[in-house]
């Protein structure tokens, strides 16, 4: 092959003076496509991280929580936002409850999979979730380790105090058909600078809620710990920490439990 | 001009036998049959099928997943055998190219049967996330199909020109091909034009079809689920895809041979040859299944155990050794025995098609047992809900949509091959000219980068409080009142790796993490990645409490305790004694940001009254409201390192297409006769 020297150059400045303009060009339409600044509704009315803490030792199963949920919410039956598992991890273990609600995950799977947007992460921490957008195509349960999203298949048998008021992000209801619907930490309680319904709910004071930079987590007996305190003191954990979600939710060890067993209460009733 | 066979061809067009209307019929009935489940599903919702939110995905995902493979093969080999100048590949190209497009055509839509709300199908423009694998098959499935169906219609357009003239078609239809047929006449020019758009299609339509099944797999990939995190998937689709479109083919071959009596076109050695191909990717599948199943199987572990569990030996395991030997070791036995024993050479028609049929039936279930049982084992298995949550049945609705999805597929292909000739006629009836383009595919780039270090703001700020005036109190009954002060400081940061050996190493978790990302090109499009940096370590907090009787003299050893006020509730910091100098102190290293009121009270005791005070301290200022870092795909707007190789790949193609069918056939190709000039 023959090439003069001269134009083997000239491509190669060519080629050069290419790429940089081309540079030049991708930089400027991706600076304008991919945006920086975060839409309205990412961005939460207060500068706070909400972090919750389960007491598994505290934990007694009799789902006040759900309860609790179901009735602020107005959860359709045979949905369950905040839902008590019964866990036995292996055949030597004693078993204990687990309340799962939504994790709130920082790294959310659900988040990454919707299609539309429809759940997005705040800047508070919460995974919201917009029924007037999501479109049903359920990638999010399929994405979700945890099970925490429901899905309406049909159409919610409704209440008047439910329909009593306008559809809201924050609460979730009115319930509709078709799309999918998870606990979101009751944004429209924290506005009021309440506790969640669960954490409120919970008779054990087993479920603490609270601020991540205010250091502190607040259960319905009105304790209030540290978070640094009772995550590290505690040994908490996060439920399948694995898999690299990275939930807001802790849990502490259900070591040393401050209620009686299943079996134990079995034969409570049965002496008395 | 036309021989006999071709004749015989162009008769198929014309003759319908009674046999073809009832069979019509009968498709119809299937369809409107389905349309009246459909419209049962829109009016109750999805209730009506029997999916749950333990199995939230069912029967039209199987059929999603299987018509997208089913067309994968007919434009592949297609395609392939047209880059390679195959030349028994004349008859069947054409057969194949229909059935991609309509595969595709019932393939799509099944996404959109399966939604909740369909209504808000446009969303998916509206408010489209490239981040999100379903997006990314709206982008593949809609740019494939466009090519398929340009790829289908391309090589159509001479036998377009060649219908418009036969005189015994009637008059509205050969209206129709002289309209498709773009001005053709045949010339020198518009046959280079053609070949060159035709080689063109070819040539992307290849990457393209990879690219497209590896997408449907990535909806599942892309998942933490059991049995779907693989990243095996990919490719393990394509196979699988491949081998069940080419069964498809084999099958719709036999089918219209025997109706149409093709036999002068599609002649053995297309069987021959295809199912030569079949079986090798029969042995290709079975090769993927091996190391999907036994790499899983062999160590059994964590939460693919719950799963292999039921799909080898538990509820689903009849089925999947069902599917493994219909869908993978029968056909392979039947090919190699039809293929390689002579003596059961006459043999080779209705055993490739008998193989071919059985590798649709199992390619079918196969779908279905790669969907379901994934589903059915979470990793927090559901507990108090029905049983029929957790074990699927697809209902009649889903049954009635799924036989009308076949029963669709099955009517156009037959309305097509009595609207179209099924075979082309100018391929194989003069050879092609040779091919001359090649075109590269594009190749996404990524690059990694990391966050830089952490920097350090420690705020120094001080408040002083005033000291309780005087007073006189001698009576040593009556409790003397008492006056508390406060005062806070902020100590330096390094005190505290210093003293809290118990509070282990500073949290690290922002820091260590890699980003992912184009971060050189876009340094400025991760989320959040500017607040991480400028994230403070939390403050440590020197809090000392004065408490002075009323005469301004210290009260000493007394118990004074502290609380910080947040939002829900008191932390309790417990109680510190006072000094000679009524002076306690309290060191905070909570992790805490922003400002707060901090609580001393003390009690009192028989001698002196209790007192309290309440001062706000500040312990740095809040990190800026952001996303988690952690999160990096998590962002509402388009991210550069998932959007842009989706967008380049798929946006290359369209510009392919643009240029083969738009430039070269409709500007070009039309003018080129108009013009008058010679070539």
């Amino acid at each position: 092959m023959t090439l003069p020297r001269r134009s083997f150059f000239q491509f190669l400045a060519r080629g050069t003076g290419a790429i940089v303009a081309s540079w030049a060009v991708v930089k400027g339409i991706s600076a304008t496509v991919f945006r920086e600044v975060l839409p309205a509704r990412s961005v939460a009315p207060t500068n706070q991280k909400w972090v919750m803490v389960i007491d598994l030792a505290k934990c007694d199963g009799c789902r006040d929580c759900t309860r609790a949920c179901g009735a602020m919410h107005f959860v359709p039956p045979m949905q369950e936002w905040v839902k008590v598992f019964e866990v036995v991890d292996n055949p030597a273990a004693g078993r204990y409850f687990l309340a799962r609600p939504c994790m709130q995950c920082d790294n959310p799977p659900c988040v990454r999979g919707c299609p539309v947007g429809a759940t997005f992460k705040r800047t508070d921490g919460i995974v919201m979730m917009d029924q007037e957008r999501c479109i049903g195509c359920r990638n999010c349960i399929a994405q979700c380790p945890y099970s925490a999203r429901a899905f309406n298949w049909g159409e919610p048998p409704h209440t008047a105090a439910e329909l009593s008021q306008p559809y809201s992000m924050e609460y979730n209801y009115p319930h509709r058909k078709g799309v999918v619907e998870k606990c979101i930490f009751c944004p429209h309680m924290l506005r009021e600078g309440k506790l969640p319904a669960c954490a409120q709910g919970c008779k054990m004071g087993a479920v603490y809620f609270g601020d991540e930079m205010e250091d502190g987590v607040t259960n319905s007996k009105g304790e209030t710990i540290p978070f640094t305190k009772i995550a590290k003191r505690g040994a908490a954990f996060r439920l399948l920490e694995e898999l690299g979600t990275e939930p807001r939710v802790y849990y502490l060890p259900p070591a040393s439990r401050k209620y009686p067993t299943p079996d134990e209460k079995k034969a409570l009733e049965m002496h008395s | 001009m036309i021989s006999k066979r071709e004749a015989h061809l162009l008769s198929t067009l014309n003759v319908a036998s009674p046999r073809f209307y009832q069979w019509i019929a009968f498709l119809l009935a299937i369809v409107l049959w389905g349309l009246y489940a459909y419209v049962h599903q829109l009016r109750h919702g999805l209730i009506v099928t029997g999916m749950r939110d333990e199995v939230s995905w069912g029967l039209y995902i199987t059929n999603f997943v299987f018509f997208i493979g089913i067309s994968h093969a007919g434009t592949l080999i297609s395609a392939i055998l047209r880059v390679t100048e195959t030349e028994w590949r004349r008859p069947i190209t054409r057969l194949a190219e229909a059935i991609t497009v309509f595969a595709l055509c019932i393939g799509a839509p099944m996404v959109i049967i399966d939604l909740g709300r369909p209504d808000r199908m446009l969303n998916l423009f509206r408010y489209g996330r490239i981040q999100s694998p379903i997006l990314w098959d709206v982008l593949s499935v809609s740019t494939y199909l466009t090519g398929c169906i340009l790829y289908l219609y391309l090589p159509m357009i001479p036998d377009f020109a060649l219908l418009a003239e036969q005189s015994s078609l009637g008059a509205w239809r050969r209206r129709l091909y002289k309209k498709l047929s773009l001005g053709w006449t045949g010339s020198a020019t518009q046959w280079t034009l053609l070949e060159r758009a035709i080689s063109i299609m070819a040539v992307v339509i290849i990457p393209l079809a990879i690219s497209v099944h590896t997408v449907v797999s990535w909806i599942f990939a892309m998942t933490l689920r059991p049995g779907w995190n693989s990243s095996i998937f990919g490719p393990y689709f394509v196979v699988g895809a491949i081998y069940s479109g080419a069964a498809a083919v084999i099958f719709s071959m036999f089918v219209l041979r025997r109706v149409l009596r093709l036999q002068d076109y599609l002649e053995p050695v297309h069987f021959r040859n295809l199912g030569l191909l079949l079986l090798s990717f029969a042995m290709l599948y079975l090769y993927f299944n091996i190391n999907e199943y036994l790499t899983m199987g062999y160590k059994f572990e964590g939460i693919e155990k719950e799963y292999l569990t039921r799909l080898f030996f538990g509820d689903y395991a009849p089925m999947f050794w069902t599917v493994q030997a219909i869908g993978v070791f029968l056909p392979l036995l039947l090919l190699i025995a039809v293929l390689g024993l002579r003596s059961h050479k006459s043999l080779t028609i209705p055993g490739v098609a008998l193989a071919s049929f059985l590798a649709i039936i199992g390619a079918w279930a196969k779908r279905y047992l790669i969907v379901v049982p994934t589903l059915s084992s979470p990793f927090l298995p559901g507990q108090r809900i029905p049983w029929e949550w957790t074990h699927y049945r697809p209902t009649w609705v889903e049954w009635s949509v799924t036989a009308a999805a076949i029963a669709i597929f099955l009517l156009i292909y037959g309305l097509f091959s009595k609207l179209f000739p099924m075979v082309s006629i100018w391929e194989t009836r003069e050879p092609e000219p040779a091919m001359t383009e090649a075109a590269p595919a594009a190749s996404p780039s990524s690059n990694w980068g990391s966050i830089s270090s952490i920097s350090v703001i420690l705020l120094t700020l001080s408040l002083a409080a005033g000291t309780a005036h005087a007073g006189e109190s001698p009576k040593p009954r009556k409790p003397a009142p008492t006056a508390l002060s406060l005062e806070w400081q902020a100590l330096p940061s390094d005190k505290l790796s210093a003293s809290s050996a118990e509070d282990g190493p500073p949290d690290s978790f922002t820091a260590g993490r890699v980003q992912n990302g184009l971060s050189q090109l876009f340094g400025h499009l991760s989320f959040g990645s500017k607040n991480a940096e400028n994230e403070t370590p939390p403050s440590v907090i020197s809090l000392k409490a004065t408490l002075k009787d009323a005469s301004g003299a210290p009260v000493a050893m007394q118990p004074v305790s502290f609380s910080l006020r947040t939002s829900f509730g008191l932390v309790q910091y417990g109680s510190r004694p006072t000094n000679e100098e009524g002076k306690a102190e309290l060191i905070v290293r909570d992790h805490r940001y922003g400002k707060y009121p901090l609580l001393v009270a003390y009690g009192g005791d028989d001698s002196f009254g209790g007192a309290r005070a309440e001062i706000p301290v500040d312990f740095g200022a809040r990190p800026a409201p952001a996303l988690p870092t952690a999160g990096v795909l998590i962002a509402p707007y388009a991210t550069a390192a998932i959007g842009l190789p989706f967008v380049m790949f798929y946006g290359f193609m369209w510009l392919v297409f643009i240029y083969a069918f738009g430039y070269l056939i409709l500007w070009r190709m039309r003018r080129s006769d108009r013009d008058k000039q010679p070539h």
